[in-house]
This record gives structure tokens, sequence and C-alpha cells, in this order.
């Protein structure tokens, strides 16, 4: 008398699971769904920002902003003549493998001296 | 009988619940299964929507990475008039100065109205226009204002359907698109303009709705427009009851492909310096127009390409920019360039061996009579000069019998081995080819004339990649103005090389030519201001009267008047050139001499550039002090030394 009975309430009890679980499981895809638009919203105020952050230090960074900021400040900084500039040449080294000639651009325009190669 | 009743009973209550079931089962059908179709389409549309994910532009950079335009996405507002209802004056008080829209006219647009669908039933507009463009700060303090709006109510009087009107007017009467719109900016305002260009606004009407976007109308924005825009993604998801996105009923998902962020060859250090030296050019001889440009020789990369007056592409339709200032004149502008155009016929002689440096001819005290016609100099005081003077005076009577002893074949082969007469190449809109006639349309004077930079026309750029042939060796090479394309994880996508075009002249040629010119910037030369205290120059001033013409009712009478076209072209250090200088003025007043006008801005111009890249000077060579090694000299950009076998070049 008891088994059928007991069976009955296992089932009735795996259905209930089920269906707690399924709910459950609605509830957090809706959760996780609420999380991702937020995110995105978040992602894009982020961008946004960037964006405007970029923009300002491209403004500051513009050569004539910066002439205009140095004369307000009064700085006094001028170009150094060629004459003030002392230049270190350095020994001829090894040239790494794959070095154009051609691609050798003026001596010292990433600041220093560059490698050149005899032709 | 109570059987029998009981019977009937069951029998009427069967027959009723299978009346009511079966009505149901039908209806079930109908509309599960009969309009099914039509029924999931309806439900699907009151949810589904379909999202556009715009691509940022990507951004134009400088050979440095300096930012010279970027995209920000902006709003699009817009308002559901059936939102405000009688409330149109208030919102429109509280918007206006935000929008910066004059009052009336929006509340006009407020006001809530009518129109007739696609079935001829009157609808409330829902929708309208108020403003694009607007800034993300802009559209938080609309937001806030509308938060805030006072509507005269009084919370404890109103009913309730009347507080839920005014709260929805508050939270939902106006809104943006949904799909951010993109505003180009230019940072540096009017630095580089010419070469950047512009967008404007373009209507995709083969989508529904139609789009507005972005498009390059002149200048690199033009050139890389289907590499800037970057691809477009979309979204097809649902909405539940208060329009928020289900996300995870999202069917698809397809990001958009920023554009590629442009890197030019121009810095913007020596862009500046060339626009500050044009802008006080301008100042000093108030020209029509005054350009410039700065390349590297060896590779043909442009450093620096101005032109003034010149436009500000944030707004280049502003009133007083003048209609010419939008195109590039340094290769729309053709102009007859004068002395200048002395290098081709001078380089080509000493190419071909029918003169040397020191060969002499009589340059006739300034006045050559040569089919009839008188042809000038600009001084009586010239006689008999050798090659060299002819280039270091700049005599057009030496310049034409050199050209008479080559022959017109040969000259005109010359000019279009320097690349005259046909387009560079560079990567910019509404290039022109010049003016270069076929050797049947010369006249008998033409081999006398085009010389000395006359019956020719060039643009400013033709002449520079030219003498920057002298410069490179005899090497003339195609000018780079884009140096790559990179990702937006900053990955080289494209990445652009120097292209030689063909060997000119050979490299002994070259040097004795780039000897003349040296001797042009000295004392006994007509570019002395552009000497520079630290490096040697080589180059050619240009002093070009510019044709004229009147009409008399019945045909046009042409001449050269008094206006001229001034120009100076120079490279330094001169035996091993970094870079390539060209100043022009179009009809400068007072003084006209390319010598006075042009030279004094190239020197400007040189001693700030040759700081920057720190060029090594060869007139104080540190590398003399005791026990330090020399310098070895960079080798050059050249093709090997070999016959230019082009066909309409034909020289040896």
């Amino acid at each position: 008398m008891v088994g059928p009975a007991l069976k009955a309430s296992l089932i009735c009890f795996f259905i209930l699971v089920c269906c707690v679980g399924y709910v459950w499981q609605k509830k957090q895809i809706a959760e996780l769904s609420r999380q991702i638009r937020n995110q995105e919203a978040h992602y894009n105020d982020l961008r946004d920002h960037n964006d405007k952050l970029k923009k300002q230090i491209a403004v500051l960074m513009s050569p004539t902003a910066l002439e205009a900021r140095a004369k307000d400040l009064r700085l006094g900084l001028v170009a150094p003549s060629p004459m003030q500039i002392w230049r270190l040449p350095e020994p001829p080294g090894d040239v790494p493998a794959g070095t154009e000639p051609d691609r050798q651009l003026a001596a010292g325009r990433s600041g220093a001296v560059a490698a050149v190669m005899e032709q | 009988m109570a059987k029998k009743l009981q019977f009937k009973r069951l029998i009427a209550l069967t027959f009723f619940m299978a009346l009511a079931f079966g009505g149901l089962g039908y209806r079930l059908v109908d509309l599960q299964v009969l309009r099914h179709g039509e029924l999931a389409r309806e439900a699907r549309s009151n949810t589904q929507f379909v999202c556009r994910l715009e691509p940022r532009r990507g951004d134009i950079l400088d050979c440095k990475g300096n930012l010279l335009a970027t995209s920000v996405f902006v709003k699009t507002v817009c308002a559901d008039p059936s939102l405000i209802g009688t409330h149109a004056a208030e919102v429109a008080h509280a918007l206006a100065p935000l929008l910066q829209m004059n009052e009336g006219e929006l509340e006009r647009r407020l006001v809530p109205r009518s129109r007739r669908n696609e079935k001829g039933q009157l609808v409330p507009v829902r929708y309208v226009l108020l403003k694009r463009k607007v800034s993300t700060d802009t559209w938080e303090k609309i937001q806030d204002a509308m938060s805030k709006l006072p509507l005269g109510e009084d919370a404890q009087k109103l009913p309730k359907k009347e507080l839920a009107f005014n709260a929805a007017l508050r939270k939902s009467a106006i809104m943006t698109e949904p799909v951010d719109d993109q505003l180009r900016i230019y940072p540096n305002s009017s630095l580089a303009a010419n070469v950047i260009g512009y967008v404007g606004e373009m209507e995709l009407t083969n989508m529904n709705p139609p789009i507005q976007t972005l498009a390059g109308l002149d200048g690199i924005e033009w050139r890389f427009d289907s590499k800037l825009k970057g691809v477009r993604g979309w979204r097809v998801s649902e909405h539940d009851g208060h329009q928020r996105e289900m996300v995870d009923m999202r069917e698809q998902d397809i990001a958009p492909h920023d554009g590629l962020n442009v890197v030019l060859t121009i810095d913007s250090v020596i862009q500046n310096i060339v626009e500050n030296a044009l802008r006080d050019g301008l100042k000093e001889h108030e020209p029509k127009s005054i350009s410039g440009i700065v390349i590297r020789p060896r590779t043909g990369e442009i450093l620096a390409m101005a032109s003034l007056p010149t436009f500000d592409p944030n707004n280049p339709g502003a009133p007083g920019t003048p209609p010419d200032a939008l195109h590039n004149r340094l290769i729309s502008d053709v102009a007859e360039p004068g002395s200048t155009f002395k290098i081709v016929v001078v380089s080509g002689a000493l190419n071909d061996g029918i003169v040397k440096l020191t060969d002499e001819f009589d340059c006739e005290h300034g006045k050559f009579y040569y089919g009839g016609t008188l042809l000038h100099d600009h001084t009586t005081t010239l006689g008999v000069l050798s090659v060299k003077e002819i280039i270091t005076k700049s005599s057009n009577i030496g310049a034409a019998k050199i050209g008479l002893k080559m022959g017109d074949v040969r000259l005109h082969d010359y000019i279009t081995a320097f690349g005259f007469g046909r387009t560079t190449g560079i990567p910019l809109k509404a290039e022109s080819r010049g003016i270069v006639r076929a050797v049947t349309n010369w006249s008998k004077l033409s081999i006398t004339r085009i010389p000395m930079g006359q019956e020719v026309g060039t643009t400013c750029l033709q002449m520079a990649m030219a003498m920057s042939a002298i410069a490179n060796k005899g090497v003339l090479m195609q000018p780079m103005i884009v140096d790559r394309l990179v990702d937006t994880d900053g990955s080289t996508a494209i990445k652009y090389y120097p292209q030689v075009v063909r060997r000119v002249v050979s490299e002994e040629a070259d040097k004795d030519m780039v000897e003349a010119l040296k001797s042009v910037v000295t004392d006994d030369g007509t570019a002395k201001k552009a000497a520079m205290e630290h490096y040697t120059v080589a180059g050619k001033t240009g002093t070009a009267q510019k044709a004229e013409f009147t009409f008399d009712g019945k045909k046009y009478h042409g001449h050269y008047g008094e206006k001229f076209y001034s120009s100076f072209i120079g490279f330094f250090p001169a035996d091993n050139p970094e870079i390539l200088i060209y100043v022009a003025l179009d009809t400068p007043k007072g003084n006209h001499y390319g010598g006075e006008t042009a030279a004094p801005i190239f020197k400007q111009i040189a001693e700030q550039a040759a700081n920057y890249l720190n060029i090594v000077p060869d007139k104080d060579n540190p590398s003399e002090a005791p026990g330090a090694p020399a310098v070895p000299v960079a080798a050059p950009v050249v093709a090997p030394d070999q016959p230019i076998k082009t066909a309409e070049a034909k020289l040896p």
C-alpha cells in the first residue's frame, strides 16, 4: 500500500522540482539578460567617455594649442639652434637582417643617430 | 423514471459540453493551425525588432599617431507629440536653449497632430525629428530638464489619469533614435585641411527606413571613404511590454566592423611650421594664395602640404570661407612655372652630354631675337655665361639656347620623363595633369619659351616631384601621402611603400645639376635669401608672368601682364638631401621675385624643420672633432643605373 503511494509522491516531487528548476532557470536568464543590457549600456557610456577624452587629448596635443599654451605661460621656450645640439656618432655596427637601405630616414628622427649603411 | 430523467440530463450535459469543447477546439484549430502564419507574424512584429549597429568611422592620423580626424557618437533627438498634449509650450521653453533652436519653431513641431497611414486611417503622429548631432552631454541635460519639467500641476488635485500622462510626458515624450549618429571632428581645425578633406551627410535610400550616413567629400576622407566607413552590423531581437530588449531572445547579433584608421605621411609639427610660415607670407606679400609642400626626396613621402587661404573642415561652408579655399591648389591649380622649369632643359642637356657645366653661351645682354620675336632676360647685364651660371643667374636666353641645342623632340622627352603632362598618382581628388602640348603642336617659338617655363602648365606637386628627382640622384619617385591603414587593434591592414617611377637622368648628370643649383643660393645667385647658416642649400627660383586675356567682343587676346607667379624650390643638405621644400605665391603684391618672396619663406620653414627633424648640418660637421669617426652618408633610394625604357621617354 505504501509502495504505490511513495512512487506517486516521488513522481510528483520530481515534477515539482523540474517545474521549480525551470522557473528558476527562466528567472536566471532574465536576470542575466538584464545584466547584459546594463553592461552594454555601461560599455556605450565608457566608449562615449573615451571618445570625449581622446578628442580632448588631440586638441591639447595639437601644435597650435601647444604653441599658444607655451606663449600664455611665458615659459621662454624656443627651438634649439643646430650649434646647441651635440651629436655623438655611433660606430657603424651590424645592420639587422632585413633592414632596407631605402628606409633610412633623417638622422635622429627617432631621437638618436640612426645606423647607416655604406653603399 | 428517475433513471430516465438522469439519463436525459446526462445527454443534455454531454451535448452542451461537447458543443462547448467543440467550439473551443474549433477556435484552437483556427488560431493555431489555420491562422498560424498570420498571427505568428503579428506577434513577431509586436515584439521583434531589427536594430542597425553603426560602425565607427576610422580616424585619420599623422605619421606620429597624432589625431587629425576622429568621430564621436552623437544622438538624434526626436519627440512623440502624442505624449506632449497641451504642454508643447512648456517643453519648447525648456528645450530650446539646450537644442539651440528657435522656441517658436520647436513648439510648432511638438504640437500633436494626425496623419493618414497606408490604410487611410487617421493615426496620431508619434515621431518628429527635433535635432541631429546632439552631443551626449547635451542629451543628459535634456533628460534632466525633462525629468524636472514644470507643468503647473498640483499633484493633490489632478486625477490619476492626468498624473500618469504627465509622468509619461516627462519620461518618454522626448527620446533619441535607437541608432546613434556620428559627428566628425577635426581637433586641429584647419591644419592640413586640404589634405584631410571633409565629410558630408548622405542619405541611403535603399535602406528601409532610409538612413543618414557620413560620406567623405574631399581629400583623404573621400579617397579612403570605403576603408574609413567600416561595415554595418545588425541585431534581431525582441522587446518586452516596457520596450526593453530581451537579450535572451536575440536571434542574430552581428557586430559592426569599425573603419580602418588611415595613417598619413604628414607630420603635424612640420605641417604647422609650414602653415605658420605661409601665414606670415600671406600677411607680408598679400598674394591671392600661397602654397607650400615639404617632401622627403628619397622616398617621395609628403611631410607637409598646405595652401592658404584654407578652411576649417569642422565647418567647411562657414560664412567668409572663400570658395576656392576648399580645393587643394597644390594639385589642382595649373600655372606656368617660370624659371624653376629650367632644371628640365639643363639636366636633360647634361644627361645627353650636349653640354657641360663649363660650356658657355652668349646671353646677348638680355635681348635675343628668334623667330621674329624678342626674348628678354630679367636684366641686361648677362653676357657670356657658363651653363652653371645660366642656372645661377637664371638666364632665360641661356636656357633657350640650351633648348635649341637639345631640340624639341628631346626636350619633350625629358619633360614627360620628369612627370609633367600626367598625374602623379597622389591619392587625392581633382589632380590636374597640367598642360604639355605634343611636339607637333609646338610653334617655332616654343623651343625657346618652354625651357624657361612658359607655354607649359604644371602643378606645384609636379614641380616639387621633378626637383625631388634631382635631389634623389636622378630618380623620380611617386608622391606618398598615406603610409598605412591600421585596424582598431593597431595591426597594419595595408602598408604602402615608396615607389620608384623611373630614372630620369644619370647620377653624374644629376651631380652636375646639383652643383649648379647650389650656386643659386649664394651671393651670386637669385636666391641668396634662402641660404641657411648650417646647411648647404640647392634650389631654383621662379618668377613667372601670368598670362591674361582680354575680350574685345569678337575674340580673345592673350598677353603677359603685370601679375606674377613667384616660387622657390630647394632641398638640403645639398649633397645628401633629407627634405625638399617648395613655396609658391600667386600674384604677390609689391615685390614679385621668387628670390625675394618665396625664398625667405623657404628659409623660415627649413630652419625650423631641420631643428625638429634633427638633420645633421653639413656646414658645421661635429664629427670633425679629434678622434671622432666620420659619419657615413646614408644611402639614397636609387633605381639600378639602367636606361629608361618607357616608350614615351626614349632617353638613353
